[in-house]
């Protein structure tokens, strides 16, 4: 028995070494989470943003912990649902820092908006971090649309031209389908992936009124546009437009842009980060790689300058738990300095600031920053535009049609009793 | 004499398969360890490496990747120490000492086994945050044993039952107390069970992430599993890189199982699990 | 003194004593989740809002989820698959290496490494074996000729379940395995002995000496398999997520989903403690049905 007690007095006391810990008086400490790991392509600017924060401010020092991009999502709500939220944290704006607005998790940044700093934001991008008129969360990455990149010597190869129109589209999808490649890269396990070829064929049909209307139950979920998107996808994936076992791949582990660097697959519809994957996985390879929006349908409502995507990726808040507020708010200026502006441009992001097209010198950066300012309407990625629970419902019955199994009736459908339900209708 | 030799060939050929078949995944990850980002895009994963580079290695190491196996190790280790006092003790309890209640006891023990993990993140969470343990080692220690209580329990009772009870008789008349019976006649007999209790639950302790990834914060405190998701951007992982960390994050396991295995099959050899 | 003698003495306080310590860490940790889930089963709750009383309204949608009861059905089909793959393979293997054979110490060790890994490095390593273009899997079968037998592994919804299971058969059998051989090592000597001398060939003394002795240690693998599977997660969450349409959903992957990507707690804890239900009496069933077998 003695044997026992002193075995576990030994270990009570190794476990209260670890709960040592020191603070000095006057210092700011401040906690910051969010997804910038160490192979993160942002993650040098950010941290060089906090080094000169902190050597600005020897009092303070910002403890930075990144996390994997879906572990973080798991950690932060847990956090948030014990009301431990750390000091500044990221989100993605619109409706996944609504949540935490509206459980009073997120401190207020109208009353430290001035004129000056106001106007350094693109004005589309700030949109996503007000809720209720009150800024919230400050966007700091990238203006990512989704674009059609496509390997141009294999255009070339084949003597293809740029599909202006879904019918060119399909004459492309055959030439590659009968020469052996795969039309279109896609690796669709994770779901988001598939779902912008919904959303852009939805807009190009039945243009950004479908879905507005949809939400604002003027419309439905399983109006026209909807189910002819859906029609669309299937006819593609009967031509052979994407890889087999398109379910089953993982965009998380390369899957779909290994096809695109083997010469296996011909065209990727992907945000425009994908043009920093290509400098960092294929770097010889940058030049046969270009982008075209994605072709108009005939007939229908959609302008082919309209892109979906979103103005600004990542949205820095301070919480309401924040120790020291002000200082978190300095830090956040920081965060969308003009020093920072150039450490994004320099690795291929366009940061949602205005006063940033003359520093653009890539002439690909410069064709997405065009395009985004040309563009009649950018529709935000649905999972964020739509409620939580709407959302799921549409990431997981468009990856139904992509396996053919379920008919564009059904998943409209599908859709539109989740909206009833969600709407308490 | 044709026939045993035929015999040995054929047990050696099943043997192969089975080697090929469990130990590729060590060959798969040292092969992909050596490459570089680009070449694993560009050439099948099953290809050999076009030079070998120690560059992701070095990486790796310089990514505090020794202080979180450290991490690992303490609270690892400390875990496994106290599931094995504690579940040994209850598990004497149970097995030996007739309360009435040993039935309902070992039951609601083995309930301990079918709670999933994740329904219990936010109420350990709020826990942990109560006891002020939040963003330390030690707060994993809690949640780490709990969860291996049951089974545990479960292996080691089976395996006091079969001890013939004639053993603790003699003591018994002889006066000695319970916790001498405990530690002098069935500690010695169950070290068997214990190191089938120990290797089981330090493999799973090894990998575990989900509470480590909401019960700590800070850097400094990050367990080896975590510091593997270092390597994953928001769009875009390096592969190669994440390889070499899941090989050396699983290497120190493997030299502690060849070290230990004449010792602990030598020990299960004595008994191991029976019910 | 007399009264800490009495108390010694006294069996309660000694079973109590005994097992202190182990009661403390499952209130706190393992107990207290349960009631906690169960309560918030009655409420809609995105787990950082407020909380919105349902009633059982969560338990009556849980009834009529066609998703719930696939995914339920999963488990079942998890838990038969690992009680009919990895026992027998276990169990052949265990007996190969109790057999003197040479360099027995290397394949045990070789064999156990799938235990060893995590598994998020299985699930890395089996994502490439079923990738339909580049994987082993497929390019083995092109290579002799079965092209017919290709598929997509983990895309196709009629076998991505089957496809995730195997891993898990593969990570587990190594435990077993060890279990086993300790198990048959310890079988006394004299009882093949004398099986020999009644002339029994090896297959006869493998079913009327060593599978009779293995007995309790079988079904108590059993036990462990079968509560594994029910509450199964890791491996089919890092390979198809529960997809493709939840063809391949077990309940602890549909309980996260629901809980962390939709935040819906509510229905979340819902899952969780039906899933707790389920797996606690088929084991309680389990065990009992198997005791009684050993005694007849």
């Amino acid at each position: 028995m003695k044997k026992f007690s002193i075995l576990s007095l030994a270990l009570l006391m190794v476990i209260s070494l670890f709960s040592v810990t020191v603070m000095a008086q006057d210092e700011v400490n401040l906690t910051l989470w969010d997804i910038r790991t160490a192979s993160d392509q942002v993650t040098p600017a950010l941290e060089n943003a906090i080094e000169r924060f902190e050597a600005d401010n020897p009092n303070v020092n910002i403890e930075h912990v990144p996390t994997q991009n879906d572990n973080y999502k798991t950690k932060l709500r847990t956090a948030m649902s014990a009301d431990n939220a750390p000091d500044l944290f990221m989100t993605w704006g619109s409706a996944s820092l609504e949540r935490y607005v509206d459980a009073d998790k997120v401190y207020s940044l109208e009353s430290h908006m001035t004129e000056d700093w106001e106007s350094n934001f693109m004005p589309a991008a700030m949109d996503l971090g007000r809720v209720d008129g009150e800024m919230y969360g400050v966007p700091v990455t990238n203006v990512s649309p989704a674009l059609v990149w496509y390997r141009t010597d294999l255009f070339e190869e084949y003597g293809l031209e740029v599909p202006e129109t879904y019918e060119d589209l399909k004459n492309v999808v055959k030439t590659f389908t009968d020469n052996g490649i795969t039309p279109f890269a896609l690796a669709n396990k994770n779901k988001w992936t598939g779902s912008m070829y919904f959303m852009y064929l939805a807009d190009r049909i039945g243009g950004p009124e479908a879905l507005q209307q949809a939400i604002s139950r003027e419309g439905s979920f399983n109006d026209e546009a909807f189910i002819e998107a859906g029609r669309r996808i299937q006819e593609l994936v009967e031509m052979g437009a994407f890889p087999d076992g398109v379910n089953g791949l993982d965009e998380d582990a390369g899957q779909s842009r290994t096809l695109l660097y083997t010469d296996r697959a011909a065209m990727y519809l992907m945000g425009s980060w994908a043009y920093s994957s290509f400098k960092n996985e294929a770097p010889d390879m940058l030049d046969q790689f270009s982008f075209f929006n994605f072709p108009e349908v005939e007939s229908g409502k959609g302008d082919p300058s309209n892109l979906v995507g979103t103005p600004g990726d990542n949205y820095y808040s301070v919480s309401t738990k924040a120790g020291n507020k002000e200082v978190a708010v300095e830090f956040l200026k920081y965060l969308t300095d003009a020093k920072m502006g150039e450490e994004l441009i320099n690795i291929g992001n366009i940061p949602p600031f205005t006063g940033i097209s003359e520093k653009i010198d890539d002439p690909i950066m410069e064709k997405i920053y065009n395009s985004s300012q040309e563009a009649n309407h950018i529709q935000l990625w649905y999972d964020q535009t739509l409620p939580l629970e709407i959302a799921q419902v549409h990431l997981n019955t468009t990856q139904a049609l992509f396996g053919m199994e379920m008919t564009p009736e059904e998943a409209a459908n599908q859709m539109e009793e989740a909206a009833q339900e969600y709407y308490g209708e | 004499m044709m026939i045993n030799k035929l015999k040995q060939l054929v047990i050696y050929l099943f043997l192969l398969i089975w080697l090929l078949i469990t130990g590729y995944p060590l060959v798969f990850l040292v092969q992909n360890s050596f490459k570089i980002r680009m070449e694993f895009f560009r050439n099948p994963v099953w290809s050999l490496p076009e030079s070998f580079t120690f560059q992701n290695y070095i990486e790796v190491m310089e990514s505090g990747f020794y202080m979180y196996f450290i991490n690992s190790i303490i609270v690892c280790f400390i875990s496994v120490a106290i599931i094995i006092i504690v579940s040994a003790l209850a598990s004497y309890a149970i097995s030996r000492i007739d309360f009435k209640f040993n039935k309902i006891v070992y039951i609601l023990f083995l309930a301990g086994m079918m709670i999933p993990i994740h329904s219990t993140l936010i109420p350990i969470y709020k826990l942990t945050l109560s006891m002020g343990l939040y963003d330390r080692l030690s707060a994993l220690i809690g949640p780490y044993v709990a969860f291996s209580l049951p089974i545990s329990v479960f292996i080691l009772t089976g395996f006091i039952n079969d001890i013939p009870y004639e053993l603790e008789e003699a003591a018994i008349i002889d006066g000695a107390s319970r916790f001498r019976i405990f530690r002098d006649i069935i500690l010695p007999l169950v070290k068997p069970a214990i190191a089938t209790v120990a290797i089981y639950n330090l493999t799973l302790l090894w990998n575990q992430f989900a509470y480590a990834l909401v019960l700590t914060s800070s850097p400094s405190k990050r367990i080896l599993t975590l510091g593997l998701f270092e390597f994953q951007g928001q769009h875009g992982i390096n592969i190669p890189l994440t390889l070499t960390a899941l090989f050396l994050s699983v290497l120190p396991l493997i030299l502690l199982y060849v070290f230990l295995q004449e010792h602990i099959i030598k020990g299960m050899t004595a008994g191991a699990l029976k019910g | 003194m007399m009264n800490k003698k009495e108390l010694m003495n006294n069996k309660y306080f000694i079973a109590a004593l005994f097992l202190l310590p182990a009661v403390i860490f499952s209130l706190v940790y393992l107990i207290i989740p349960i009631p906690l889930s169960t309560y918030y089963s009655f409420f809609k709750w995105d787990g950082i809002g407020a909380m919105e009383f349902l009633g059982l309204e969560n338990w009556s949608k849980l009834l009529s989820d066609p998703i719930f009861w696939s995914s339920m059905a999963n488990n079942f089909k998890l838990v038969l698959i690992s009680l009919v793959v990895q026992i027998p393979i276990a169990l052949f293997l265990a007996v190969l290496l109790t057999r003197k054979i040479k360099g027995a110490n290397f394949f045990k060790t070789i064999f156990f490494v799938p235990m060893l890994l995590s598994s998020i490095a299985v699930a890395f390593l089996w994502r490439y074996m079923y990738d339909p273009t580049f994987g082993l899997i497929n390019g083995f079968l092109n290579l002799v000729g079965l092209e017919q037998l290709t598929r997509s592994w983990l895309g196709d919804s009629n076998i991505a379940f089957y496809s995730a299971s195997a891993p898990i058969q593969w990570r587990f059998i190594p435990l077993y395995m060890i279990i086993f051989m300790a198990a048959i090592s310890n079988i006394p000597k004299q009882l093949y002995e004398a099986a020999e001398i009644d002339g029994a060939n090896n297959w006869q003394s493998f079913f009327y000496v060593t599978l009779p002795m293995l007995r309790s240690t079988v079904v108590n693998a059993s036990v462990l398999i079968i509560v594994g599977s029910l509450k199964y997660f890791a491996m089919i969450f890092a390979l198809t997520g529960g997809g493709p349409n939840h063809a391949s959903e077990l309940m602890a992957t549909y309980l996260y989903t629901k809980s962390f990507t939709e935040m819906n707690m509510g229905y979340g804890s819902t899952i969780s403690v039906a899933l707790f239900l389920v797996a606690l009496i088929v084991s309680v069933v389990f065990l009992n049905f198997s005791k009684k077998d050993v005694r007849n």
